[in-house]
């Protein structure tokens, strides 16, 4: 009690005293008066047709930055996510292995079809926003987060007996997800290989011609910018999200009965 | 009279504003189901004010998680682990 | 376009996210229910990106109206390219914020089968009773 008392007073004289800090522009300019100067040499470069040694040919800024301009970033943080799903599917590893056999029939008639049509619009949105990553915001990742709802829905209201006939198994996931992140890999180091084979140069995470390599992903669709690795980058991130978090909900909605078995020999000490 | 750059940023104030109540009434409750969605409006609020700070990238992500995922996972936990925080 | 009403209701949203991120941590520390530790981790991740998003905004001056950083013009001269640079706000935080909220939520996924397993193992989400039962338990297993 004295310990809360304490460290909430210590928080308000902290608060009070950065307040005062900010009130009297100790901090600076709020808000700034401009942008920095590499904020402005990305936003020239990102599709300045008359500099296309430097270009990505995609019109929005954001992803170029998250998948050209700094694509060693965005490598790592697909590191932790999958090894944070790994993590979290490696705690329950016998429930994946347990056939469930239920017997549930899922909610009423109304709430199916309502629920049928609607998982629909949920997975043209999420391609629409995960394949025009690079004309508008969206991308891999923001498709992927939405289009992860749909088989949630379809769970809830169907039951898991709607998964177990149409055999959506969890090996099939675990498949796909391994598959488009293999793909994500291979399409960064695409060029660096073509360039081995055929004795020109090219680099890993490259996506159009530079000045000393002449190869590069194709920069328009028919008349459309299509931003070169970009599109493959987005279209993968895609599925392996998708697949990532119906994979975990799929094990933390089982039954309580089959989670407690994860722990089953513990008293013994194994 | 009011134009419109001093309406958005006043609704900007406004938000935050209302974001720093819902926190508090998140902090405070003891019912974990309360504190679910007193949550899930103070992550709309700031969605509203990413979208008045010209990021449309973000707002496409933190509507997806944290109005989406995260009472989700939370839900599924207070079902197995129990609704009301006991004093000892 | 009133230059201090923006000003003022700029610095009451920086001093608002003060408030929030105390609070928070206040929540984090001395609440004693672990599902209400992890709410209170979420709120105070999501108040430190949004921190990271106001550094990248600019200033309104009268005539020059701000814009997100997205060209909408398919073949655009040099003039459009000088004013699209002029405008636009800075898509550097965007990009890192957006690489923050998906380790946020792996982390957070993480600790959800974290705090299952606690729950399943000491029948309690209790911190002080863990610690209780954990102080027995090492006491056990020394003797």
């Amino acid at each position: 009690m004295l310990r809360d008392f304490i460290f909430a007073s210590l928080l308000v004289i902290i608060i009070l005293a950065l307040t005062y800090l900010t009130y009297s522009g100790g901090l600076g300019d709020l808000p700034p008066q401009d942008v920095r100067v590499i904020a402005s040499n990305y936003l020239n470069l990102t599709y300045n047709q008359g500099i296309t040694w430097l270009w990505t040919a995609s019109p929005e800024a954001v992803t170029a930055i998250v998948w050209d301009y700094r694509g060693l970033d965005t490598l790592f943080e697909t590191v932790v996510f999958y090894g944070a799903i790994l993590a979290a599917l490696t705690l329950f590893r016998s429930v994946s292995k347990i056939p469930e056999f239920v017997g549930g029939v899922g909610l009423s008639l109304v709430v199916k079809r309502v629920t049928a049509i609607v998982t629909l619009a949920i997975l043209t949105v999420a391609a629409s926003t995960a394949l025009h990553g690079h004309l508008t915001p969206g991308g891999g990742f923001q498709g992927g987060a939405i289009a992860s709802v749909a088989p949630l829905l379809l769970l809830v209201v169907f039951g898991k007996q709607f998964f177990i006939e149409r055999r959506i198994s969890y090996s099939k996931l675990l498949t796909i997800r391994n598959a488009s992140l293999a793909l994500l890999g291979f399409t960064s180091v695409a060029l660096l290989i073509l360039g081995f084979l055929t004795g020109a140069q090219g680099y890993i995470f490259q996506n159009q011609a530079k000045t000393i390599s002449t190869l590069s992903y194709p920069p328009y669709l028919l008349d459309v910018p299509l931003g070169g690795s970009l599109f493959f980058y987005n279209l993968f991130e895609f599925l392996a999200v998708a697949s990532g978090f119906t994979l975990v909900f799929t094990i933390l909605l089982s039954r309580d009965e089959t989670l407690r078995k994860e722990l089953e020999g513990e008293e013994l000490g194994y | 009279m009011m134009d419109y750059v001093d309406l958005v940023f006043l609704i900007m104030g406004i938000s935050a504003l209302t974001s720093v109540l819902f926190t508090f009434l998140t902090i405070r409750t003891k019912d974990l189901m309360y504190a679910v969605v007193f949550s899930s409006v103070q992550s709309v609020a700031y969605a509203l004010i990413y979208f008045l700070l010209l990021a449309p990238d973000i707002v496409l992500v933190y509507v997806a998680v944290a109005v989406g995922i995260y009472p989700l996972i939370i839900i599924l936990l207070v079902k197995k682990v129990g609704r009301y925080e006991v004093m000892s | 376009m009133d230059i201090e009403l923006i000003k003022f209701m700029f610095m009451l949203t920086v001093i608002s996210l003060y408030f929030n991120v105390a609070i928070s941590l206040y929540g984090v520390v001395s609440k004693i229910n672990l599902v209400k530790k992890l709410i209170a981790l979420t709120i105070f991740q999501d108040t430190v990106n949004m921190f990271t998003i106001l550094v990248g905004y600019k200033l309104w001056r009268p005539g020059l109206l701000l814009q997100p950083p997205v060209l909408t013009d398919l073949s655009p001269t040099p003039e459009t390219l000088k004013e699209f640079v002029e405008r636009s706000v800075d898509p550097l935080p965007q990009a890192f914020v957006l690489t923050a909220i998906v380790i946020g939520l792996a982390v957070t996924l993480f600790l959800t089968t974290i705090v299952l397993h606690v729950s399943y193992h000491f029948k309690t989400v209790n911190v002080d009773k863990i610690g209780r039962a954990k102080r027995v338990y090492i006491h056990e297993e020394a003797v």
